[in-house]
């Protein structure tokens, strides 16, 4: 399947629905063009991150469908996730590593040669100044580092898409800037990156689109002037969202 | 095994490997338990070969020599289904890594591949201690040729693998029930409770059929039991062929069919492994709760039903821990139907032993079931990453150990007294000594909970990556579990031989004395443990 529209992200109709209870999610559309970075609002509970966890194939759904870069999540799992970068909120790192075996690790499963693994590992690693942690074990890592791990190990192949479920928990201010400087880059240079918060002063300093969901539907979606309107993100979430 | 399984398996290996926590850690209590543990570890092959070794040469001294090879696989498949069978909700289902292996580019099956062949990776040291030590025994006596030796070790790689597919199997298939149910943890748990409790009553009912044939005679021997096992179960008659009769065709088919097993198995594990990981991970909200008047409780109540919660909550722990107190209720009821006499006779193969004879170790009968595993070995242990909650709060550290330990009493105490009471009226127990009885499963129970205690706390563990390391394989557990079923078990022995000398109930009463004392010196250890933990 190819790309239709040039969409990273094409996410048509999906719904979730534990047993035969409600749907956690239900019809949820939306995509998300290279160079876009595209926030995900909404309450606690609402559905995100049933949505993002679909979307990086971690779970199940059998209504809809989720396209990554032309490649349906269902049908072709290995595609999509090779493209794909997820962090999630609370990352569930291997506590009895090293942070450099942990991003080994990873670099060998995406087949990172030595030479570009060292390079990315460097370059992320000093900026997030982590460097000098590498050779402990994770769980000598507080919260934030094993936040700053996580994002390098999902930078570390070149991923077209990153999807994060609330990044900016636990890194310090240096750290946050620096991410978001590296948001911006990948989409400089055409990658894409769809995110779950729940900042929306950083919601909307960073991002270009934004999609509010409210007890698993889309309420509102668009870049960020349609949505907003002259108003802050912040008055107009509190606004459509207690409708 | 494609590049992606070796890497996942490898790092799987690494990620929970002592020697790489010894080798990396900088603080310096890891380091020190970490070597501990390798020690630990150690010592347990050192026991395993030892007993294995002497086990193989009793047989070739008794002229059984060539029925060592289907003893050795006998006992290894045994070993291999149980393991894995308690292991796989936890490593193929339910582990906490789950969201970030999925997320890579990782096929299913790939994955749930690497988590069985890492209990395989994990489990085979042991069996192949068993083996080597058997063959050793068989090398002595029946002299094989040179190239035995090497078939023998090989298709020791190869053996568990058909009782650990099995076993995964049946896990795999529990885990799909009960994803259908909304108390899909309790479905499961259910299911692997009734599977357990019907391998274990497997023997009597074989036997039982066997009796009816008239085969009796065939089981009374060690050699001719393994030979009756190879035919129930043909892995191990190749197995043993291969190596008395260098059979090619035994060897192929063991090999073959446990390929084969594996390649069918991990296919229709795989083409449902998302759904079943994301059923079991994904909980319905109902949203529904309208605030009523709370129940207040006192600090170490609350701590005992945050431990019940904390059980509940999983399928592993439950099935580790309640099965004890679920057997010695299930026999106690069996007992009662069927009588006393009958299931001891079962039970002691026709032992000359009476009722009135076997009445001063009913209370370590059933403690040999109650005791076998309490929760406070693995509770402190498996409060890992939650481990801040309790530390936050403004209760003493002795506080809390009690509130563990008294969700254990009232655990085990009920399960004990239903299973004594049960004993005690199939057998005609008089009724002092029924309240003896009574008292000194108390004690036992009190005495179990407090040993564990402190078991679980000297040797707590809170940075496992998945719950099955604390509730099956920590070092707590193996401190804990073996050395007290062997004296258990040496005790009923003792109690039964005395109890034909002496007063049966005064020899209650100076075990409850013992038992008293014991506890209370337990008791004043984990104190000193908590003061010198604080």
């Amino acid at each position: 399947m190819s790309a239709q529209n040039g969409a990273i992200l094409e996410i048509r109709g999906y719904s979730k629905a534990y047993g035969e209870g409600a749907k956690a999610v239900d019809n949820v559309s939306l995509t998300v063009e290279p160079g876009d970075i595209y926030g995900f609002i909404g309450h606690n509970g609402a559905g995100k991150s049933t949505t993002i966890r679909a979307v990086v194939g971690v779970l199940d759904f059998t209504e809809g469908e989720i396209l990554i870069d032309g490649h349906s999540v269902k049908e072709e799992p290995i595609a999509c996730k090779s493209i794909t970068a997820y962090i999630p909120d609370n990352p569930d790192l291997y506590d009895n590593l090293t942070g450099i075996q942990y991003l080994n690790f990873i670099a060998d499963v995406f087949g990172i040669d030595a030479a570009k693994r060292e390079e990315r590992i460097r370059k992320y690693a000093d900026e997030l100044e982590i460097t000098e942690a590498l050779g402990d074990l994770i769980t000598s890592y507080s919260h934030g580092m094993k936040q700053k791990l996580a994002i390098i190990s999902a930078l570390i192949h070149d991923p077209k898409l990153l999807v994060l479920d609330e990044p900016f928990v636990g890194l310090d201010p240096k750290a946050t800037f620096t991410l978001k400087e590296i948001m911006h880059q990948r989409c400089a240079e055409g990658a894409a990156v769809f995110f779950s918060t729940h900042v929306l002063d950083v919601a909307e300093k960073l991002c270009n689109k934004v999609a509010i969901i409210k007890k698993g539907k889309i309420i509102a979606s668009g870049t960020m002037e349609e949505l907003t309107n002259g108003q802050s993100l912040e008055e107009t979430f509190l606004e459509v969202a207690d409708e | 095994m494609n590049n992606a399984s070796r890497v996942l398996l490898k790092n799987l290996l690494l990620a929970t490997s002592r020697m790489n926590t010894y080798r990396y850690s900088t603080d310096r209590k890891k380091k020190k338990r970490a070597l501990m543990n390798m020690i630990g570890a150690g010592v347990l092959y050192v026991m395993l070969i030892s007993y294995s070794a002497s086990f193989g040469f009793a047989c070739g001294s008794m002229g059984i020599a060539a029925a060592i090879p289907a003893m050795c696989a006998l006992l290894i498949c045994i070993l291999a289904f149980f393991r894995t069978i308690f292991r796989t909700n936890g490593y193929l289902f339910n582990f906490r890594e789950y969201d970030m292996l999925m997320a890579l580019p990782f096929e299913p099956k790939t994955v749930a591949a690497c988590k069985f062949f890492y209990m395989y990776a994990n489990s085979l040291p042991w069996y192949m201690s068993i083996s080597a030590a058997m063959m050793a025994g068989y090398g002595f006596y029946e002299k094989p040729p040179v190239y035995i030796y090497p078939v023998w070790i090989l298709l020791t790689a190869i053996l568990p693998l058909v009782p650990m597919v099995g076993a995964a199997f049946v896990g795999f298939l529990f885990a799909k029930i009960s994803i259908g149910f909304r108390a899909k943890k309790a479905v499961q748990t259910v299911l692997l409770f009734a599977f357990v409790i019907f391998c274990f009553s497997l023997r009597y009912i074989i036997e039982g059929i066997f009796k009816n044939d008239q085969l009796n005679e065939t089981v009374e021997t060690l050699a001719n039991a393994a030979k009756q096992a190879g035919i129930c179960y043909p892995p191990i008659a190749w197995f043993s062929d291969s190596i008395t009769k260098s059979s090619i065709s035994g060897m192929l088919l063991l090999v073959g069919i446990s390929l084969v097993l594996f390649s069918v198995v991990f296919r229709l594990v795989g083409n449902s492994y998302r759904r079943i990981n994301s059923a079991m991970q994904s909980h319905e909200a109902s949203k529904k709760y309208r605030m009523t008047a709370q129940k207040v409780r006192s600090v170490r109540s609350a701590v005992a039903f945050k431990e019940m919660k904390r059980m509940l909550g999983s399928t592993t722990y439950m099935v580790n821990v309640g099965m004890g107190e679920v057997l010695a209720v299930l026999l106690g009821i069996v007992v009662l139907i069927f009588g006393f006499d009958r299931i001891i006779g079962t039970v002691t193969q026709g032992a000359p032993l009476t009722a009135a004879m076997l009445y001063p170790a009913i209370p370590l009968i059933v403690y040999f079931m109650i005791g076998m595993l309490p929760t406070t070995v693995c509770s402190p242990s498996l409060e890992g990453d939650n481990y801040w909650i309790v530390q936050s709060l403004p209760i003493e550290k002795k506080v809390l150990y009690q509130g563990k330990m008294l969700f254990n009493l009232y655990l085990s105490i009920p399960a004990m007294a239903i299973a004594t009471v049960c004993f005690c009226i199939s057998a005609k127990a008089p009724l002092l000594n029924t309240v003896l009885y009574l008292i000194c499963g108390t004690v036992l129970c009190v005495f179990s909970t407090v040993w564990g205690c402190v078991c679980g706390l000297k040797h707590i563990r809170l940075d496992w990556e998945n719950e099955v390391e604390v509730i099956k394989q920590g070092a707590a557990v193996l401190i804990y579990l073996f050395p007290n079923m062997i004296v258990t078990m040496a005790l009923c022995v003792l109690a039964v031989i005395l109890g034909m000398k002496m007063s049966q109930n005064l020899l209650t009463i100076v075990l409850i004395f013992i038992m008293t004392v014991l506890s209370g010196l337990s008791y004043l250890h984990l104190m000193k443990l908590i003061r010198k933990s604080s």
